[in-house]
């Protein structure tokens, strides 16, 4: 049953990747200003959303695990940090890419670049956090408590950073209030590429998530294994 | 607000009594602006307002990760931080208490440290050191909230130490990037209106922090 629905949301993802990767090369109209460059951008803000729901899904499960407790919001919440982490990474590595040509440098303290670096540095702690201190409910209850403050942190980053200065394109709401995709095949490449990530987030997460869940089954169980030998050893 | 008072009144004995922390504070804090100073050869006058405003905002955010998680880690020895948790002690007055001793530990190393600032950079004593007062105020509380609550989990894991900057400063960015702006602007000679969004950001960042070590606290101190 779980492996029927993993090979489909695979193959769904496959799909969608590949219908994304050829609306982004072949079926696009090239941005008259930007030139080839612009077509990252539907890589882009897909690689940028999906960072951001997992590190929603971050908080959220740090909630759970301190108001209900059980293992399965840590594993969750750990499995979305790796992955927020590493699409992260990828907005970082698309910006720097457009940014190159387009504004003539690889890096700019504008605000969104500086709060996704921010971000990253950030989700980077808490990475660091789960990686140096090991396994235990205590660093679960540690990890959900950086979570929570972490994205109780980012409106406030955004806001600050926001009047330090910016100059990031804003091309799905502009001042006006309008979107600046002009034509309608840049919105249907949006969506998909949207779709697809979407979908490869799902695939990745109840990936990781199933191999946490499986780790925490074992940890639980050598636990158990040892407080039977040394009630053993005591007889 | 008996537990609050009694944790407070402990470790300001303590401290004066020893007097590690503060004194620590003090040294490091001067150091790092010493170290500044070298590293970035202020010329002289006015156009050093935003250089000024750095290093004291580097010395304090540097210094403090050193020193204002001082208050929880001392607790480690003994096990007092489990005798702490087994009090029947609130845990909310409990991190507002070492909130408050750190706040107090800090603003004696901040006191130094603007007195250096003003003689290293060769500003005056007037009122733009008091208008950057509010800015450094609260930001050495929202300092002070951040290194409390991080202190509970750097203090009782491996290689915490490391792990303290690696959290403490992306999360401290939002008040570090609106103190700088808010001092510069103070050190420049701005009115108070130049300063109002900066300092709004930092009581933001600072009712956040202690808001969230105020509730969260108790998850952190538990053992398992």
């Amino acid at each position: 049953m779980a492996n029927t629905f993993m090979r489909t949301l695979a193959a769904l993802t496959g799909l969608l990747m590949f219908a994304a990767i050829y609306m982004t090369f072949a079926f696009v109209p090239t941005e008259a200003e930007q030139g080839i460059v612009q077509r990252i951008f539907y890589f882009h803000v897909p690689c940028a959303w999906v960072a951001f729901a997992a590190f929603g899904i971050v908080a959220i499960s740090g909630i759970f695990y301190l108001w209900l407790g059980g293992q399965i919001w840590d594993d969750l919440g750990y499995a979305c940090a790796e992955i927020g982490m590493v699409f992260c990474t990828l907005v970082l590595i698309t910006g720097s890419i457009w940014a190159r040509p387009i504004w003539g440098v690889w890096w700019t303290w504008d605000s969104r670049l500086t709060t996704t670096l921010i971000l990253w540095l950030l989700y980077g702690g808490y990475i660091m956090l789960r990686a140096m201190a090991g396994d235990s409910p205590q660093v679960a209850r540690f990890a959900a408590v950086i979570g929570i403050v972490a994205a109780a942190d980012v409106p406030v980053i955004v806001v600050s950073v926001r009047l330090w200065r910016t100059i990031h394109p804003a091309v799905l709401i502009t001042k006006q209030g309008e979107h600046g995709l002009t034509d309608p095949r840049m919105v249907a490449t949006l969506l998909v590429a949207l779709a697809a990530f979407t979908a490869l987030f799902a695939w990745l997460l109840l990936i990781r998530f199933a191999s946490l869940r499986t780790r925490s089954r074992l940890a639980a169980l050598e636990r158990e294994l040892n407080l039977a030998e040394a009630a053993a050893g005591d007889l | 607000m008996a537990g609050f008072v009694a944790v407070l009144r402990k470790d300001l004995t303590l401290e004066l009594r020893g007097g590690e922390s503060t004194l620590a504070l003090v040294a490091l804090s001067i150091l790092i602006l010493v170290v500044m100073v070298f590293a970035l050869d202020p010329a002289g006058g006015a156009a050093d307002a935003p250089i000024a405003a750095g290093a004291l905002w580097v010395a304090m955010i540097f210094a403090g990760m050193a020193g204002a998680a001082r208050t929880v880690l001392a607790e480690r020895d003994n096990g007092c931080l489990r005798a702490l948790y087994l009090s029947p002690l609130d845990r909310g007055a409990l991190f507002l208490a070492k909130l408050a001793a750190a706040s107090i530990f800090m603003i004696v190393a901040e006191a130094a440290v603007v007195l250096m600032l003003v003689l290293f950079f060769n500003l005056d004593f007037d009122l733009r050191l008091a208008r950057m007062l509010p800015a450094l105020a609260l930001g050495l509380v929202g300092f002070a909230a951040l290194a409390t609550l991080l202190a509970a989990i750097s203090g009782r894991v491996h290689a915490g130490d490391l792990l303290m900057p690696l959290l403490a400063v992306p999360m401290y960015v939002p008040a570090l990037i609106a103190g700088v702006k808010a001092s510069a602007a103070a050190l420049g000679g701005a009115q108070w209106s130049a300063m109002g969004q900066w300092l709004r950001i930092m009581i933001a960042f600072d009712v956040l922090f202690v808001a969230a070590g105020f509730i969260l606290f108790e998850h952190l101190l538990g053992e398992d």
